[in-house]
C-alpha cells in the first residue's frame, strides 16, 4: 500500500475505514488519491501549508523559549468527509436544538412556564453562575439570545452523534474553519475538483447580515457594526482580527467605547461616534464594571444599561451561559419536547447529576469509572478522569462533591471516533470530535455545510484542546451523498440518559444504571472541549506577537 | 477610524522608518570607519579620543545614556549589539521592528493582509540573525536586509493600501519621522567635526585632515549624503563638488529629494488637512499650525542662514519641534 493505509485502533469507530478495513464509500476518491501521494509529495504539501501559515501569523506560541517560538496552527491535510444526508440530519438535529434553546432562554427571563411546569427544576436554574437576574423581563430584538453557536459533537464506536455540549456563550474557532478550507483548497486543487465539496464560504457574509439586522432603528441607513475582543493578548484574538476583517468592521477593545446617557459611542479621530450592534466576544462576567464584575478592565462601563435601554444591540445576548451549563444540558432533550413537541433529533451523552440524591450515590460510588465535570467551568478545569485518577484525587472530589453537588456532573467514558492523521510521515489513527457553527438571525437559523474536526494529536489521547496538543482538520460535506450503506446510529435507539428522560423524568437515576453496564465498557473520556474565550486575565505574561492556539 | 487604530498606523509608519534609518546610519558609518580617514573605532578606550564615527552616531540617536552602562566600549562589536539585536534597547533594529510588527497585529483588519505578513515575515527573518552573522560576512548584507524589509512595505503599502485614512496616518508615521532621522543625520556631521574645531589641544589636529574643505570634510559630507541615499541623486543636481550650502539646500529645503525635511514636513502637512478635513488655510487644530509653521521656515529660509546660525542648531531645533508636532498629534487624534 502507498501512503495511506488501514491504521484503525481496535473498539473505535473510525471515519474513514468500515470494520473490514475498507474505505467507506464516501471516503473511497480520497482515499485513491491520497493513496496515490508519495510521503515525500505530502510533506511538502504540508510544509507548504505551514509556512503560508506562518507568514500570516496563524499561529501559537511555544511558552519556555524567551525568543517566542512560533509555531504554525497545527491543522492535518486529510480532511474528514461527511456523506451529504448525513450532513442534512445533523443540520436538522442542530437546528431543532438552537431552537429550542432560544425559547427556552426567553421563557427563563420572562414567563418561566417550563420552570413552573416542573419540567427542569428551578433550583438547578436559578443557582446557575451565568443566569443573569439583570436580564429578567428584558426583550432582545426579535427575541433571540443565541445568535453564533458552537455545539461540540462526538461519535462514540458505533458512529451515533451524540451532543457533548453546546457553546452559548462566545464560541470560537469558526476562523480555522474557513482558514482550513482556503489552505486546502491550495494544497489539493484536483483533489477538490474530483471530491465534490460544499462550499462554506457563505458564513460570513450570513453573520454580516444578521448582525446588521439587530440594529435598533435609528432611521440611519448603514448601522455600526463593531466586533468587541479582550485585546491582543488573548488567544483567539486571530480569529477577531479575521472576523472583524472578513466582516469589514471595527475591531474595538474597551477603552475604545463608552457610554454617554446610556448610548455607546467609539473614539474615533473625528470625535465619538455611535455604535448599533457589538459582536462581543467577551464573556458576560467581564463586559460591565458597572453590572458585573467590578474590577473588569476589558468592559464598557454603562454598557448594560444602554443594552436594557435598546440603544445598543449584542450578539450574543447577555445570559446565554445559563443554558450551557453542564447541569441545565442534561434537560436539553426535554426542552425540545416541551417547546416544539418533537423527538430530540441528536441524543446527547448520558449524564448524572450530583444534585440529584440518587445520582449522587451512584456517582460516588463510582468515581473510578466516569468521568466528573464542574457545571460551570471550561477548558478542562474541575475535571476528574476516573480511570486515570488515583486514590486521592478521587478522595478529593468526592469531598468536593459532597459539599457542592450542585456544582457537579458525571458522564460515562466514551470512545471517540478515529480518523486517519498525518503524523511523523505516516498516517496513523487519531480521536476527533466536530465543532458546527449555527447561526440564528430574524429569517431563521442557518448553517454553514462544515464544521472544525478537531484531533486529539497524541496518541491514544482524547484531549483535543488544542493548548493540549490538539490540532484541526478541515471537514468536508459531499453536495451529493456517495454513502451506499445504511447510516449508523442516528435514528437507531438511542441509549441511556436522553431516552430515559424522554419517557419517564422521574426514573432517570434508575434508568441511567440501567444502561450504565454498556457504558462502562466505554472506558475513556470525551474531554473534547473548545471552550469559551479564555478571559484575557489568564495571560500572566503575555508574550507579544503571540498566538497561542484556541481554547 | 478608531483613535487606537490611528495611534497604531503612525506608529507602524514611524516604526519602519526608524528602522531603516537606523540601519542606512550604521551602514556607511561602519564602512566609512574602515577607509582610513576616519579613525576606525577600536578597543583599546584610551586611544578611541573623541572621533569614533560610533561616538557621533550613539549621541545623535541619543543613546549614549543607554549604551554606555551596559557596554562601556563603543566597539564595532558592542555598538553593533546595541543597535541590531538587543532586545533591550527600544531602539535597536529588532526592538523597532518588532513594535511595528505588534502595532500592526492590532491593525491587521484594517491593513491588506500582504503588509502584515510583510512585516511578519521580516520579523522572522530578523530573529535568524546573530552578531557572529551579521560581523563574519559583510555587515552590509544585514543593514541591506533591513532596508529592503523597509522598502517592500512601503511598496506594498503604496500598492495595495486605500487612499483613506488609514494611509494618511501611515504616511505621517513615516515622513515625521524620516524628516527627523535626516534632520539627525545631518547632525552627525557636527558631531564628527567637533573634536576637529573646539580640540583642547589644537596642535593635535591637523587642519589640512580636518578643516573645512579637507578630506574628513568632504568624506563626512559624503557619508550624510550616503545615509540617506542621496548620494547619487545630489550627484546628478550638483556636479561641482560638495559644497555645505547645496548639501543644504538638497538635504533640507529642496521639495525635490524624498527625504528631504520639506519634503516630509509638507506630506505630513497634507495628510494632517486630509485627516481633519480643513480646506483652508487655518489650522484645524494645534498640529496643523506647528506643521504650517515649520513648513513656511522651511520654504523661505536659506541654507547659507542655517550653515551660519549653526547646522547642529538647526538639526536640533527641526527634531524638538518634530516632536511637538507628534505629541499635539496624541493629544488631538489619539488620546483626548
Amino acid at each position: 500500500m502507498g501512503l495511506l493505509n488501514d491504521c484503525r485502533i481496535p473498539g473505535h469507530f473510525d471515519e474513514m475505514f468500515d470494520d473490514d478495513g475498507q474505505p467507506r464509500p464516501h471516503c473511497a476518491r480520497l482515499c485513491e488519491r491520497l493513496g496515490e501521494m508519495s510521503p515525500n509529495d505530502f510533506v511538502s504539501r504540508r510544509h507548504l501549508a505551514e509556512l503560508s501559515l506562518v507568514h500570516q501569523g496563524v499561529t501559537f506560541t511555544v511558552y519556555g523559549d524567551e525568543r517566542g517560538i512560533e509555531k504554525p496552527w497545527p491543522f492535518d491535510l486529510a480532511p474528514r468527509v461527511v456523506p451529504g444526508a448525513e450532513w442534512d440530519r445533523l443540520e436538522r438535529g442542530l437546528k431543532q436544538r438552537l431552537t429550542a434553546l432560544n425559547l427556552f432562554l426567553y421563557d427563563i427571563y420572562h414567563d418561566q412556564k417550563i420552570l413552573h411546569d416542573g419540567v427542569v427544576p428551578r433550583d438547578l436554574v436559578v443557582s446557575a453562575a451565568h443566569f443573569r437576574r439583570a436580564m429578567i423581563g428584558f426583550r432582545p430584538p426579535d427575541g433571540i439570545y443565541v445568535h453564533i453557536c458552537g455545539t461540540d459533537l462526538i461519535r462514540d464506536d458505533r458512529g451515533d452523534y451524540r451532543v457533548l455540549e453546546d457553546n452559548l456563550r462566545t464560541p470560537s474557532g469558526v476562523c480555522y474553519l474557513l482558514q482550513n478550507r482556503t489552505i486546502l483548497k491550495r494544497i489539493f486543487p484536483v483533489l477538490f475538483r474530483d471530491i465534490s465539496v460544499r462550499p462554506v464560504d457563505s458564513y460570513t457574509t450570513q453573520l454580516l447580515e444578521n448582525l446588521r439586522r439587530l440594529a435598533p432603528d435609528r432611521g440611519r441607513a448603514e448601522p455600526n457594526v463593531v466586533l468587541l475582543t479582550p485585546g491582543v493578548y488573548n488567544s483567539a484574538y486571530y480569529e477577531h482580527s479575521f472576523l472583524a476583517q472578513q466582516l469589514g468592521i471595527e475591531l474595538v477593545e474597551g477603552r475604545d467605547l463608552f457610554t454617554h446617557d446610556a448610548v455607546v459611542y467609539m473614539k474615533t479621530t473625528r470625535g465619538p461616534q455611535q455604535v448599533d450592534v457589538i459582536y462581543r466576544r467577551v464573556d458576560d462576567d467581564f463586559l460591565d464594571p458597572l453590572a458585573f464584575r467590578s474590577n473588569s478592565m476589558l468592559g464598557v462601563p454603562g454598557l448594560v444599561n444602554a443594552y436594557r435601554a435598546g440603544n445598543v444591540a449584542l450578539a450574543n445576548a447577555i445570559g446565554t451561559g445559563v443554558a450551557d451549563d453542564k447541569a441545565v444540558y442534561v434537560y436539553v432533550p426535554r426542552m425540545i419536547e416541551y417547546y416544539l413537541g418533537e423527538e430530540p433529533l441528536l441524543p446527547n451523552v448520558e449524564t448524572y447529576l450530583a444534585s440529584d440524591p440518587a445520582h449522587l450515590s451512584y456517582i460516588l460510588a463510582n468515581l473510578d469509572r466516569l468521568v466528573i465535570k464542574a457545571t460551570n467551568e471550561s477548558g478542562g478545569y474541575g475535571m476528574l478522569i476516573g480511570p486515570q485518577s488515583s486514590a486521592e484525587e478521587r478522595e478529593e472530589f468526592a469531598k468536593r462533591i459532597s459539599a457542592a453537588p450542585r456544582g457537579y456532573i458525571a458522564q460515562p467514558l466514551i470512545h471517540l471516533s478515529t480518523a486517519p492523521t498525518f503524523i511523523d510521515g505516516e498516517f496513523q489513527s487519531r480521536h476527533i470530535d466536530m465543532r458546527p457553527y449555527i447561526l440564528c438571525g430574524p429569517d431563521g437559523i442557518t448553517l454553514v455545510p462544515g464544521a472544525l474536526t478537531r484531533v486529539a494529536l497524541r496518541k491514544g489521547s482524547y484531549v483535543v484542546n488544542s493548548s493540549q496538543g490538539g490540532g484541526s482538520k478541515d471537514t468536508w460535506v459531499l453536495t451529493t451523498d456517495s454513502m451506499s450503506q445504511s447510516m449508523p446510529g442516528m435514528t437507531q435507539s438511542m441509549p441511556g440518559m436522553s431516552q430515559s428522560m424522554e419517557t419517564s423524568p422521574g426514573g432517570v437515576a434508575a434508568q441511567a444504571m440501567g444502561a450504565l453496564n454498556q457504558a462502562m465498557a466505554r472506558m475513556q473520556p470525551a474531554l473534547s472541549s473548545l471552550e469559551m474565550d479564555a478571559p484575557h486575565v489568564a495571560d500572566a505574561h503575555p508574550i507579544p506577537g503571540a498566538y497561542r492556539g484556541n481554547q | 477610524m478608531l483613535s487606537r487604530h490611528a495611534d497604531a498606523c503612525y506608529w507602524i509608519g514611524r516604526c519602519v522608518e526608524r528602522a531603516e534609518a537606523t540601519a542606512r546610519a550604521l551602514d556607511v558609518h561602519y564602512h566609512a570607519a574602515l577607509e582610513s580617514l576616519l579613525p576606525a573605532s577600536v578597543d583599546d578606550p584610551e586611544d578611541s579620543g573623541a572621533l569614533s564615527p560610533w561616538k557621533a552616531v550613539l549621541a545623535v540617536t541619543g543613546s549614549a545614556h543607554a549604551f554606555e552602562p551596559r557596554y562601556k566600549l563603543a566597539s564595532d562589536r558592542n555598538v553593533l549589539q546595541f543597535f541590531v539585536l538587543d532586545r533591550e534597547n527600544s531602539n535597536s533594529i529588532f526592538s523597532i521592528w518588532s513594535a511595528a510588527r505588534e502595532n500592526a497585529r492590532t491593525v491587521r483588519e484594517m491593513i491588506a493582509s500582504e503588509m502584515w505578513e510583510c512585516l511578519n515575515v521580516s520579523y522572522l527573518q530578523l530573529q535568524e540573525w546573530t552578531l557572529d552573522r551579521v560581523l563574519d560576512g559583510s555587515p552590509h548584507e544585514f543593514f541591506q536586509s533591513v532596508q529592503n524589509a523597509s522598502h517592500l512595505f512601503q511598496g506594498v503599502l503604496d500598492r495595495t493600501l486605500l487612499f483613506d485614512e488609514t494611509r494618511d496616518w501611515l504616511d505621517v508615521g513615516r515622513f515625521l519621522e524620516r524628516g527627523g532621522q535626516t534632520a539627525r543625520l545631518l547632525d552627525i556631521k557636527y558631531h564628527q567635526l567637533l573634536p576637529a574645531t573646539r580640540s583642547a589641544d589644537p596642535g593635535s589636529v591637523s587642519p589640512e585632515t580636518y578643516g573645512i574643505g579637507g578630506p574628513l570634510d568632504i568624506q563626512g559630507w559624503i557619508a550624510v549624503l550616503r545615509s540617506v541615499s542621496a548620494f547619487e541623486m545630489f550627484r546628478k543636481r550638483h556636479r561641482d563638488g560638495f559644497r555645505p550650502p547645496a548639501i543644504v539646500e538638497f538635504l533640507v529645503l529642496g521639495p525635490a529629494f524624498p527625504a528631504s525635511i520639506r519634503h516630509c514636513v509638507d506630506r505630513v502637512g497634507q495628510c494632517l488637512q486630509r485627516i481633519s478635513g480643513s480646506a483652508s488655510e487655518e489650522p484645524a487644530g494645534e498640529s496643523e499650525r506647528l506643521i504650517g509653521r515649520l513648513q513656511a521656515d522651511l520654504t523661505y529660509a536659506r541654507p547659507e542662514e542655517i550653515i551660519i546660525g549653526g547646522l547642529h542648531e538647526f538639526a536640533l531645533d527641526v527634531q524638538s519641534r518634530c516632536a511637538q508636532i507628534g505629541s499635539a498629534i496624541t493629544h488631538e487624534y489619539f488620546s483626548y
